[in-house]
């Protein structure tokens, strides 16, 4: 599963980097390496939901202080 | 193939000074590149008043055409005559070298201008004259392609005179050690920074005197494309990447959708990195073709910043330790500064409404802003810049 997050202007600014590095604990954590692939890409031009990221085709707004709910609801539960 | 000039100097005040006794002038022509050096007599206000009279005087004079001969009469009669030493003074250098590759060098009383070429210090035949009643130097020769030329004050020869060295650094030894520290530097930024430390460090950390380096290599024409922001109208996307991607110039990509227009019409992949090499800055990507991706305004405003240091002539090697850095801010630096002669940026005026967000901790609605700093400081470092908008 791949999951994209932003990291154009505006989402760098809105915390892109926190997401991404709270993810990439996460993932270790629950030792999904090797079912979750994380990748970056500049301005997905929906800047106002940012901090974009998309998982399967969908767009999730994130913030720095809500990724772990989406990890837990979504990734994991999209896994289950 | 053509060739421009790269030129940089630096200065150190003679210690307690607060102005320096040198004067160096940078000048272009349309078909020259003109370096002036200036060594007042005496120091401080008094050096410095007739360093920069002189070498205002050469450059203004020269850039409307005078001849050697008007500028140094005209430069006897007009500097103030010193009232302890009876005297009106000032040392000078100046280095014209063409775009047909012709060269120019004219020396009075300064160190004689150290030449290197392919590898070796080369003397050049000089012819010596007198102008009102000062013994002037001229050498005319051509130049060839990675010639360097340093100029100097004074200063630089006596360096830790009396001191670590008997007889100071000698013109002899000072030849050498350039000639050792131009084949470990590219630029002439690098090479004046390094000649520089090194009287610095001779002096001990306390210059006898001023002492300026001035150095002029000789380097080809290298182009630069940058393009960054989206055009305004879509339709100008296709024309705007197929001018920017024309011939064998560097080409840089500064933005997000920027990024995404190239590939898109390139129809290439865009892939982005996710390690931050710079925590306050987005990472960069790659496109096939072209030769660095980054984020836009961010990014943009730290090259900016790194570039108005650069030019504010108080760079050590820290500036080269933060320019040599992995981050795109850095990368962009780098190459306008060290690997660019000629730039062409095409920029598009399309507004980001995101960015016109008050709560986000950057304006980054700042790019034509952006734009306009970056042309005048690229010009004001020497370069040709060329500015399409779309």
């Amino acid at each position: 599963m791949f999951i994209t997050i932003c990291v154009g202007s505006s989402c760098h600014l809105k915390g892109s980097r926190q997401i991404i590095e709270s993810l990439e604990s996460l993932i270790k954590e629950h030792h999904l390496e090797d079912d979750i692939e994380l990748n970056g890409s500049f301005c997905m031009g929906e800047c106002m939901k940012g901090v974009c990221v998309t998982m399967n085709g969908t767009l999730y707004s994130l913030k720095p202080d809500n990724v772990e709910e989406f990890f837990n609801k979504e990734v994991l539960g999209g896994l289950r | 193939m053509k060739v421009s000039v790269d030129v940089c100097y630096k200065s150190l005040n003679k210690y307690q000074e607060e102005l320096c006794g040198d004067k160096v002038e940078i000048l272009k022509t349309e078909d020259s590149d003109i370096i002036i050096l200036a060594d007042g007599m005496g120091s401080g206000v008094k050096a410095n008043i007739l360093a920069t009279l002189t070498s205002k005087i050469l450059g203004t004079m020269l850039l409307g055409g005078a001849t050697i001969d008007e500028c140094v009469e005209t430069i006897v009669k007009t500097l103030p005559v010193c009232q302890v030493r009876k005297v009106a003074y000032s040392t000078f250098s100046i280095l014209q070298i063409f775009k047909n590759k012709k060269a120019y060098l004219v020396e009075f009383d300064n160190p004689s201008c150290v030449f290197i070429r392919d590898g070796k210090i080369v003397k050049i035949p000089f012819v010596e004259r007198l102008i009102e009643n000062k013994v002037i130097k001229e050498y005319h020769f051509d130049v060839l392609l990675n010639d360097c030329f340093v100029l100097m004050s004074d200063g630089v020869i006596h360096a830790g005179v009396g001191k670590v060295l008997n007889f100071g650094w000698t013109w002899d030894s000072m030849a050498e050690y350039t000639l050792k520290s131009t084949k470990s530097t590219l630029s002439a930024s690098r090479l004046a920074s390094m000649l520089s430390k090194a009287c610095d460090d001779l002096y001990m950390q306390i210059p006898g005197d001023d002492t300026t380096i001035a150095v002029a290599r000789v380097i080809p024409v290298k182009e630069v494309h940058l393009f960054t922001g989206p055009p305004v109208n879509k339709d100008s996307d296709e024309k705007l990447v197929s001018q920017f991607m024309k011939g064998s110039a560097k080409k840089i990509v500064c933005g997000g959708t920027s990024a995404n227009i190239i590939a898109r019409v390139l129809d290439k992949e865009i892939r982005t990195s996710l390690i931050y090499t710079d925590p306050s800055l987005p990472p960069m990507a790659k496109i096939e073709g072209i030769d660095l991706v980054t984020e836009g305004v961010l990014t943009l405003s730290r090259t900016l910043s790194l570039l108005k240091t650069y030019l504010s002539n108080d760079i050590d090697y820290t500036f080269f330790q933060k320019l040599d850095l992995e981050n795109g801010a850095s990368k962009i630096a780098k190459v306008l500064i060290e690997e660019c002669t000629n730039i062409t940026l095409y920029v598009g005026k399309a507004m980001n409404e995101a960015h016109q967000n008050p709560n986000l901790p950057f304006d980054l609605s700042i790019r034509m802003n952006l734009v306009e700093q970056l042309k005048d400081t690229l010009k004001k470092m020497g370069k040709e810049v060329e500015t399409f908008y779309f």
